[in-house]
């Protein structure tokens, strides 16, 4: 009897595999570019609907569509790689071998295994794309970030008039990290000085958890800034939704990050600065499909911003004070324009009735020194070791690099803490 | 007179089995994993034959670079299995030795430590012996100080190696994110912390054969493999361990000396594990938080699914690097099927391998139906 059920079993599994072979065969078509294939590695799982894999993964899938490419064929992806440089060269030899054309790495720590891939006789023909690193090469290896911070600016600005309204100048940051990192060193800092912009009396409280994402963390972190520092708005640069439903528990305001966390904290989410991956997942893929002996020349080493509609901020929502929109449509549009940006010696002095004054002066950090000369032309960072303030090699061109890998310092009107 | 009391099934044991017979029940529950797996993923709408063969083929056919499956396949399999061999050591001696993660986190740091600071000053050679030594000393020494507080003091062999993974863990963690003039693990290019490339002296070598390079560390994992098959087969201290498994009294009553045989065999088996640590470093080339892949956790399933029976190991280890790495390639496949999926498998096949263990050495019996038991007694 038990064989017998066994064996009918089997061969219920048997045909139920090949009536599912035959279905995936029916499918292929016959475009030119439906053969072309994307390979990409995440952190974390494909499958996750929040964080930071799930928006890479959101922006490939996209940008795939809108190409009209099939995701379920033409879209190979490793996942859950942690940054050992063994285990991702590992997944690019998986990736590569399918016959991929374009590999996508999405963690920082991916870095060496993609530079040595990149340098590989075998994967000429392959393009390597980094996001969040430094290197590069001249042929087929670039790396892509964005101009996130000017999103901040603009989610600070929508926090400051928020504050002017409830008459309490103490912002919260809930930040993974703080100066060690120049990605949320600068994001904090363009948050401050948007506020500051409307609100010239604002100071950003700082509580730095040292993870990328932990909730528990995360949570207690905002409920500290809320109940031991009396802040009125919550931001943050971590991962989870838990600072703002944090603050909607303590009756405040927020910003979050990454998506529009109104749909988790209706009640105080003002606007969160917010990444459009899709945007350069599509310039890349469609380079390396039709010109990938130029990618390098047309896509090359990636820093979008609001201009290239990158990164933006995501609706303001309805708790944001009324003057909220008009300002900070006005400030994007000087941005986009290439009118103005944050980190220049150009501050924005923004009065009640969104009048837009530029004063020309030198940016100083908290502690009182310049960080960037009242003419512009020079960026200052720590050095790490000697702890001594030093000009950046580079004058004025510096900036962006300051941005993207120096600047550890916190502009005046942000106390960690 | 029994019969009201007579339970509806009774667990008897059986005689011994033939070991044909018993190989053959393993494939059975082997395949009755496959089956229940293949099951979920029809479920999830996977062809699971396609997810199979790609599988079990590593994902060669169809590659274009097929050789470089088996290279990743080895990056795998030869870590596993030093681990296992090294962890089926204790076990034998039926000393818990979990700290497996602790040990190749220990190892790694200590052959990474001996590649930097002394990386530009000798050859190839001599470096790569003193890394492993450190390697096996570090870990040695991490390991054999649990067996001495475990002789003297009779602490909790388990929770001590448990423990120390984390130690361990949270050290490597900590040489990894902290950016200071001292700390020389970390690369002082990025100004994110990451860990250094060793210096070349210090790479495991290759032996190419055609494209595919075979890493050295692979033979000397099938070299330990026999070694430790002779060791413990055909040596006194082999024979030790295994009295000392069976019964520590017996094993005093010979005159053996327990205390010594415990702290010398939980050494040998940290450093082994060690040395697999200091392998995969140099393989690897860096250092890196997730270095281990887990393996003193699977090194604990693989020497349990092999009954600690060394070239059994061998099999087992291979079966689930196997699965383990092709799950990796399948998954590309199927949007659905993450890399989870291995584990998954890979515990359904645990626990198949359990039930047919149990069956192995234990039957059912049923009670006799009354009309049975007039049959007998006519």
């Amino acid at each position: 009897m038990k064989k017998v059920l066994s064996i009918i079993l089997a061969l219920t599994l048997t045909v139920l595999c090949f009536a599912a072979c035959g279905k995936t065969d029916d499918a292929a078509g016959n475009d030119a570019n439906s053969d072309f294939l994307v390979g990409a590695i995440y952190i974390n799982s494909q499958n996750d609907t929040a964080g930071y894999t799930y928006a890479h993964h959101n922006g490939i899938t996209t940008a795939m569509k809108q190409l009209g490419m099939d995701t379920a064929k033409q879209l190979k992806i490793v996942d859950n790689i942690p940054e050992d440089t063994e285990q991702v060269s590992k997944a690019i030899d998986t990736l590569a071998g399918q016959g991929c054309k374009i590999i996508f790495g999405i963690s920082f720590g991916y870095i060496d295994a993609f530079a040595e891939a990149a340098e590989k006789p075998e994967y000429k023909d392959i393009i390597f794309s980094h996001a969040t690193g430094y290197k590069s090469n001249d042929v087929n290896f670039n790396n892509y970030f964005g101009r996130i911070y000017q999103a901040r600016y603009l989610a600070g600005i929508a926090a400051g008039l928020k504050s002017l309204k409830l008459q309490n100048n103490n912002l919260g940051y809930v930040a993974a990290w703080g100066t060690e990192y120049a990605e949320t060193c600068s994001g904090i800092n363009a948050f401050a000085l948007g506020a500051q912009s409307v609100n010239p009396k604002a100071v950003v409280h700082v509580n730095k958890i040292s993870t990328w994402g932990d909730e528990a963390k995360e949570k207690a972190a905002a409920e500290t800034l809320i109940n031991t520092y009396n802040c009125c708005v919550i931001a943050q640069h971590c991962d989870s939704a838990q600072p703002q439903l944090a603050a909607a528990n303590g009756k405040v305001f927020g910003c979050g990050y990454n998506s529009d966390m109104t749909a988790q904290a209706p009640t105080s989410h003002l606007t969160a600065p917010i990444w459009h991956w899709d945007v350069y997942y599509k310039l890349a893929i469609e380079t390396a499909m039709n010109d990938p002996a130029h990618f390098m020349e047309k896509v090359g080493i990636y820093y979008g911003g609001l201009k290239e509609g990158f990164v933006d901020i995501s609706p303001l929502s309805e708790n944001c004070e009324p003057e909220t929109a008009g300002i900070v449509e006005k400030v994007k549009t000087m941005m986009v324009n290439g009118e103005w940006d944050v980190f220049t010696n150009v501050k924005l002095s923004i009065d009640a009735n969104g009048n837009i004054t530029k004063n020309t002066e030198a940016m100083k950090d908290n502690k009182g020194a310049d960080v960037i000369s009242a003419d512009g032309n020079t960026y200052f960072a720590y050095n790490t070791e000697t702890g001594a303030l030093e000009a950046v090699d580079g004058g004025k061109d510096a900036c962006d690099g300051v941005i993207k890998g120096s600047m550890n310092y916190y502009v005046a009107g942000v106390v960690e803490g | 007179m029994n019969k009201a009391k007579d339970p509806f099934v009774r667990v008897v044991k059986r005689d011994k089995m033939h070991p044909l017979l018993m190989v053959a029940f393993y494939c059975i529950a082997i395949l009755a994993a496959l089956l229940v797996g293949a099951v979920l993923l029809i479920s999830l709408g996977v062809n699971p034959l396609v997810l199979y063969k790609d599988m079990f083929t590593i994902g060669m056919i169809g590659s274009r670079f097929a050789y470089k499956s088996i290279e990743g396949l080895l990056t795998v399999f030869t870590p596993l299995l030093i681990t296992s061999l090294a962890l089926s050591l204790a076990f034998k001696m039926r000393f818990w030795n979990i700290g497996g993660e602790g040990q190749f986190i220990m190892g790694a740091l200590a052959a990474a430590t001996v590649a930097l600071r002394l990386g530009g000053r000798m050859p190839s050679l001599p470096l790569l012996l003193l890394m492993f030594l450190a390697a096996m000393l570090c870990a040695g020494v991490y390991g054999g100080v649990v067996a001495l507080l475990n002789v003297r003091f009779r602490t909790n062999e388990t929770l001590m190696t448990l423990m120390l993974n984390y130690v361990a863990l949270y050290l490597l963690h900590f040489v990894g994110e902290t950016q200071a003039p001292w700390n020389f693990y970390l690369s002082s290019e990025s100004v994110r912390p990451v860990f250094q490339k060793l210096p070349k002296a210090a790479f495991m070598p290759t032996i190419p054969i055609g494209k595919f390079s075979l890493n050295i560390s692979f033979l000397f994992a099938v070299a330990i493999c026999v070694g430790i098959y002779f060791y413990i087969k055909k040596t006194k201290q082999g024979y030790e361990i295994s009295v000392v498994g069976d019964s520590v009294s017996t094993a005093r009553y010979a005159g053996m000396r327990v205390n010594r045989i415990i702290v010398r065999t939980m050494f040998l088996s940290a450093a082994l594990v060690g040395l697999a640590g200091g392998f995969y470093v140099s393989g690897a080339q860096a250092l890196s938080t997730s270095i281990t892949n887990n393996v003193g956790w699977t090194g604990v399933i693989v020497a349990w699914l092999s009954k600690l029976n060394t070239f059994a190991i061998f099999g087992v280890s291979l079966l689930i690097s196997i699965m383990q790495y092709g799950c990796q390639v399948a998954s590309t496949q199927f949007p659905i099927i993450d890399s989870n999926f291995a584990d998954l498998l890979q515990g359904v096949i645990l626990f198949f391998v359990l039930a047919a263990d149990f069956f192995i050495r234990f039957k059912l019996v049923f009670r006799k139906s009354a009309k049975q038991q007039k049959g007998e007694e006519a």
